[in-house]
């Protein structure tokens, strides 16, 4: 590509003489930077006659089928855009971007935002379709009530492996102290994630604010570092379909895509308990189509419609009247519905306020460990 | 004496490094894998894919009418900030101007994306594709000038002041003399322009509206939860239509040039 500029010097050097005999004025970047100004409103304002709802969510996050549906139910246009973190969003919307009428962040992205009134208070009159969500997932909601969130998707985190390479599979966290898996194992890059996977396996509460029982976590976090390859959000998903990692700290969703490549790909939530994240649909407070934002949640929580979007993109909506019309390939799994004695020792991470310091703390110390 | 092999060692390995990465994007684009980088046989499942997506297909469209537009006004705005700038060099009004036009190209991109964003809500432009336009051109015009400067700088003036004395007019001179001898640099200013507007990321993310994903976000985006492999196939395409593009262009101007 490095001699493009020249091949364009050389076409036009040619050109020129030509130019040069062209009489008359010529208007052409005028006119041309006014087509290109058209065309720029002209995109801006069109589309103003049926009203449009603005989608601020993950790619790939809502079966393409299902939003043509709710167009056509609802004579309305659904405007899409993406992110790709909690935190980018955030910053957004803080430096005061608006136009959005739905978002899905984290759960924990919820409750912040919530504190600082950037979304608003749901109108449950406007969302009859809420009886269907699972209340056993409520239970451990942080915004039990769906006062201004309602759940959409659920993942558990668990552990990944490759059938046949890792041996003697124990249903642990302990796992990763396994020396003969050394420099083939990965853990999140994620502070309350990983830090949340040593206190379960200590038995404490993923949420702790306890300075003795973080102490301990950091001890074991400190052992378990010596045997990781490194910590990971994102690339362990190929190292695991390529048999680059053996065992890998994984979030369900993205194991199930794995494995639709990777046949030998199994996965387990470790016995003592894991961490269950959610993102939440919630509305800004500055929506301008805050009614139609209401009927497009209302729709994804029918639960025809709830079962049709689990089963493409692999996350658990958790809408209880959806479960039974679910394929069997994910109602009996089990990193997907977890057993009832691991459900009730999993927790979500919680906003622990000026306790996160000390976290912070521990997870400064452990990246700098060696 | 033997030749060195050293030169051809290194044109090579120079070679390899530039153009392996875009050997590879292509073979893997052929690939149907999504995570592994194995070579799983040869399929156009991610090309099937790609033209399934109308999501990407907006975000080309956006792409495209900001950097056409954001090339034009930039070049207009860049080549006039440079001629100023060069003629009217010792002036103190100048060296403000100078320092203006020079600031974009210095200060952190997430600085000047967070402070655009503020303007924007605070004057009350609703944000969309118009905002993303302001906010390219408003770097991009100092690309254009710089690299017209550059230009500027050996350029001989008394070009110039022949042709007024030949009786041309201030329209005709700077017409027919001083553009087309200033083209090659707004040539190359206008295609830096075009490709800083094509793949800029952060100062795009915070002032696109709802409705104005460009391709760069949509491709962030899609590392999360989407199929990246996507990307290589649409980028396979884009840059057979460029090659094409540059090859149509050569053969005219050869064969403007033999006739």
């Amino acid at each position: 590509m490095g001699s493009c500029p020249v091949d364009f010097r050389e076409n036009l050097s040619v050109e020129l003489p030509a130019d040069l005999n062209y009489n008359g004025p010529s208007e052409t970047p005028m006119k041309r930077f006014l087509v290109a100004a058209l065309a720029v409103v002209a995109s801006v304002s069109c589309g103003k006659a049926k009203p449009s709802l603005s989608v601020y969510t993950w790619s790939d996050y809502i079966k393409p089928g299902l939003i043509r549906r709710f167009e056509r139910e609802q004579g309305c246009r659904v405007v899409m855009d993406t992110f790709e973190s909690n935190e980018a969003m955030y910053a957004k919307l803080r430096a005061g971007a608006t136009g959005y009428d739905l978002l899905t962040p984290s759960s924990y992205m919820v409750s912040l935002m919530h504190a600082q009134g950037l979304v608003r208070r749901l109108d449950r009159a406007l969302l009859p379709n809420l009886v269907h969500i699972d209340p056993e997932y409520l239970e451990i909601a942080i915004d039990k009530t769906m006062d201004h969130s309602v759940p959409y998707m659920i993942t558990n985190t668990g552990i990944a492996y490759l059938e046949g390479r890792v041996k003697d599979v124990v249903p642990s966290w302990r796992m990763f102290g396994r020396t003969d898996l050394r420099g083939r194992m990965t853990m999140f890059n994620d502070m309350r994630e990983t830090i949340g996977a040593a206190l379960k396996c200590l038995g404490h509460s993923i949420n702790s604010t306890s300075e003795a029982e973080l102490a301990e976590a950091e001890t074991l976090l400190i052992e378990w570092k010596k045997n990781l390859a490194k910590f990971d959000n994102e690339q362990y998903k190929i190292g695991l379909a390529s048999g680059e990692f053996l065992l890998v700290h994984a979030w369900s969703g993205d194991v199930f895509q794995v494995r639709r490549e990777n046949p030998g790909v199994r996965f387990f939530i470790p016995e003592e308990g894991t961490i269950i994240s959610c993102d939440d649909l919630v509305i800004p407070t500055d929506a301008r189509e805050a009614a139609l934002a209401h009927a497009f949640i209302d729709f994804l929580l029918d639960p025809a419609v709830a079962a049709e979007n689990t089963a493409f993109i692999y996350y658990l909506c958790p809408n209880k009247d959806s479960y039974p019309l679910l394929p069997a390939e994910i109602r009996d799994n089990p990193g997907i519905f977890l057993e009832p004695g691991i459900r009730a020792k999993s927790e979500m991470i919680a906003d622990i306020g000026a306790a996160n310091a000390l976290y912070i703390r521990v997870w400064d110390r452990l990246k700098a460990s060696r | 004496m033997r030749r060195s092999r050293f030169p051809i060692v290194i044109t090579v390995m120079v070679m390899a490094f530039l153009y392996l990465p875009i050997v590879i994007l292509i073979a893997n684009s052929f690939n149907p894998a999504r995570f592994s980088s194995r070579w799983e046989g040869f399929s156009l499942t991610w090309y099937a894919k790609l033209f399934q997506s109308p999501e990407i297909w907006a975000a080309v469209k956006n792409t495209l009418i900001i950097a056409v537009s954001v090339t034009t006004v930039s070049v207009i705005l860049g080549t006039a900030a440079a001629y100023a700038l060069h003629r009217f060099g010792a002036s103190r009004l100048q060296r403000i101007h100078y320092t203006l036009i020079y600031q974009p190209l210095v200060v952190p991109e997430i600085l000047m994306g967070i402070s655009l964003l503020m303007a924007f809500v605070a004057v009350g432009v609703p944000l969309g594709l118009f905002t993303i336009f302001l906010a390219h051109v408003t770097f991009c015009t100092s690309y254009v000038a710089m690299t017209v400067l550059g230009r500027l700088q050996d350029f001989d003036f008394s070009v110039i002041e022949a042709a007024r004395d030949l009786g041309a007019s201030t329209w005709q001179s700077t017409r027919k003399i001083l553009i087309p001898m200033l083209m090659p640099g707004i040539v190359a200013g206008a295609l830096l322009a075009f490709t800083l507007s094509v793949d800029d990321f952060v100062i795009t993310f915070f002032v696109a509206g709802p409705g104005s994903t460009t391709l760069p976000l949509r491709i962030y985006s899609m590392i999360k939860y989407g199929a990246p492999p996507m990307i290589n196939a649409l980028s396979t395409l884009l840059l057979a239509v460029t090659l094409t593009a540059i090859i149509l262009s050569q053969r005219l101007a050869t064969r403007k040039s033999g006739t």
